[in-house]
């Protein structure tokens, strides 16, 4: 079933008088269930790519329908309330909040969620997902340490729980590995795979090509356009 | 989200920079306080003032000669008066006159009083036997002067207690005589302690009978008329009378000013009032200070927490959340110095008034409820730009912002 359907998108900044194509022209399919690495040069779009399918910018033009929405349509909060219900995002720089325990940073999206399902959380409801998440990651015995009392790999393992509490059809991963030792950067990849075993879909941007191995479909860019769509056989 | 994660939020946020909560603070607690202390200040002085005047008995009527176009409660001008006041201006209105209690010619002067070496300058009062009623005098010894006596221009004094300190010292002064200027008064009262009232010190004077006083003075006219009215109620009734009977006296012209307790009182009320209100008015603006020291902190607070609202609109914050989160930061610091400022102020106008019991200015709830609110009104204005920025804040800029 297709998840996500990109058309003609483009994607222009400023700089001066110049305009720079980051996304140009790319058309693209991207059907529930698979596990996507977007791999590239640096400079060459991936990440602008993967916050336009996420949904944290929006293209200059093209069209891209998530599910039947035609998301550049949407208003920021409509965008907003989509990315809470249906997304969650892993970041290279984890982007936890620093004075908040792994379980408060967990719960952060359950607080924004208007979604019928979870919007009647009670606080203890919410709580107690939150819990669940990290004990899916392993961290149940870390719950009340804020960030920095964290080594790396367990905060991007409290960035993940953050990511799955609100059980997102889409996982969003950017270099998501790349700050984190071999070690954990493994774990933290198992955790992808186990969650793509659950029928959840992972799109991670990486320049490790051992890491993009793992995946099941891989989008090479070049210049903002995609050079090659390759899927594993 | 939900407004008890909107306030645990703020409350965090702001217990997790204590020091810079509570200098924020400090500026608005300054300025609420001093709306609150300026005011009760104003009221406690208004009320002392009021209750002086109302010592001298609220049914006063002040009949002062000479008119003037507009329309005033403190008399007219001296001496702008075509026609003379005189004692049979008095005596028809004592005889005609159903609602006065008691009415008095007044005439007064400054004259040198001597008994043997010792000399002193007093105010000298002349009235007739009716004047203590109007004014509430209190004879310690002997008696006020009769109306005999100033019909007869007996040369007879009542002397305030400083005068018969002054110049009798220990001695008994009833009986005995003093000189005033060349006159010599025999002393037939001695006035109880009465201390000031608006302004004279009752202490200090003399009062002698109208018809020597005008002999003293060299006068054929009055300086004005004093009467009390029989009743509170009976006083619109008794300056009516007054006025007619006057008017009658000078072929229909009304050549004269009557003014009653009442009517200095609401003058003053209102002249007090408005110092109040204007005093008050200078202290809310230094509560627009504090308002914008909260507005500073806050442009801060947005800026070094840019990536944490890049964080919460990448999981699903929309933009009013954000608005919402940075207000209730803005109005949790408004709550609190409204709270401290309003709350100390009072505390403190209640702790004077332990000390001072006779000046009551302890903050009335008018302005306490009303400071508080502007208090937090002012956080309110001054924290919507910095949370309006907030929210307007492109989410991947925020994400990237280090």
């Amino acid at each position: 079933m297709t998840l996500m359907q990109l058309s003609n998108l483009c994607k222009v900044f400023h700089r001066g008088d110049e305009e720079i194509f980051a996304i140009r022209d790319l058309s693209l399919t991207i059907t529930e269930g698979e596990f996507i690495a977007i791999t590239g040069a640096s400079g060459s779009g991936k990440s602008t790519l993967l916050y336009l399918l996420g949904l944290l910018d929006t293209p200059t033009s093209g069209q891209y329908h998530l599910r039947d929405k035609a998301t550049h349509l949407l208003s920021d909060d409509e965008r907003a309330e989509l990315r809470n219900a249906f997304m969650g995002f892993v970041f290279q720089s984890f982007h936890l909040l620093p004075r908040a325990t792994a379980l408060r940073n967990v719960m952060m999206p359950l607080v924004y969620s208007t979604a019928a399902s979870s919007s009647a959380l009670n606080e203890q409801q919410q709580r107690e997902r939150a819990e669940a998440a990290l004990r899916i990651v392993g961290l149940q015995d870390r719950m009340l340490h804020v960030p920095n009392q964290l080594s790396g790999g367990q905060r991007q393992r409290v960035a993940i729980a953050r990511a799955i509490v609100n059980s997102p059809r889409v996982l969003f991963a950017d270099e998501p590995t790349g700050n984190l030792d071999s070690k954990s950067g493994k774990e933290v990849l198992a955790l992808f795979e186990r969650l793509h075993s659950e029928g959840v879909t992972v799109i991670m941007v990486t320049h490790d090509p051992s890491i993009a191995e793992r995946a099941h479909r891989r989008l090479v860019l070049g210049d903002g356009a995609l050079i090659e769509d390759r899927h594993a056989s | 989200m939900r407004l008890k994660e909107t306030a645990r939020l703020s409350v965090e946020s702001l217990l997790a920079q204590k020091l810079r909560t509570a200098l924020t603070v400090l500026g608005m607690v300054i300025g609420v306080g001093a709306v609150v202390l300026l005011v009760s200040l104003g009221q406690g002085a208004k009320n002392y003032v009021l209750k002086e005047f109302e010592g001298l008995g609220t049914n006063l009527i002040v009949i002062q000669p000479g008119k003037s176009d507009k329309k005033t409660h403190f008399g007219p001008p001296v001496g702008a008066a075509q026609r003379k006041m005189t004692t049979a201006d008095v005596a028809a209105i004592e005889r005609k006159a159903l609602n006065i209690k008691a009415v008095s010619g007044l005439i007064l002067g400054t004259v040198s009083a001597r008994h043997e070496d010792s000399i002193s300058n007093i105010t000298v009062f002349g009235t007739n036997e009716q004047f203590p009623e109007i004014l509430s005098i209190l004879i310690g010894r002997g008696e006020y002067f009769s109306r005999e006596e100033d019909e007869y221009r007996r040369r007879v004094v009542v002397i305030g207690r400083n005068i018969a300190e002054d110049l009798f010292g220990d001695d008994e002064p009833l009986g005995r005589s003093i000189k005033l200027n060349e006159s010599e008064f025999k002393i037939v009262g001695v006035l109880a302690p009465m201390g000031n009232k608006v302004g004279l010190n009752f202490d200090e004077l003399a009062f002698i009978p109208t018809q020597a006083a005008l002999k003293l003075f060299n006068e054929d006219k009055l300086f004005g008329i004093r009467a009390t009215a029989s009743s509170r109620e009976g006083m619109d009734d008794a300056v009516a009378e007054i006025s007619e009977i006057l008017k009658e006296r000078r072929d229909g012209e009304e050549d004269f000013t009557i003014i009653t307790q009442i009517s200095m009182m609401e003058s003053l009320n209102t002249i007090l009032s408005m110092l109040t209100y204007v005093l008050a008015a200078i202290a809310a603006i230094s509560m627009v200070v504090g308002g914008i020291g909260i507005m500073n902190i806050m442009w801060v607070s947005v800026v070094e927490r840019t990536q944490e609202i890049g964080i919460r609109r990448a999981v699903g914050a929309r933009r009013r959340d954000i608005l919402q989160q940075f207000l209730a930061e803005a109005i949790g610091l408004s709550v609190l110095s409204g709270g401290v400022g309003v709350g100390g102020a009072t505390l403190l106008t209640y702790a004077l008034h332990l000390f001072l019991p006779s000046f009551d200015m302890r903050a009335p709830w008018w302005i306490v409820v009303p400071a508080f609110l502007l208090a937090l009104l002012v956080g309110i204005v001054f924290g919507v730009a910095p949370a309006w920025r907030a929210s307007r804040i492109e989410t991947l800029d925020a994400l990237r912002y280090e």
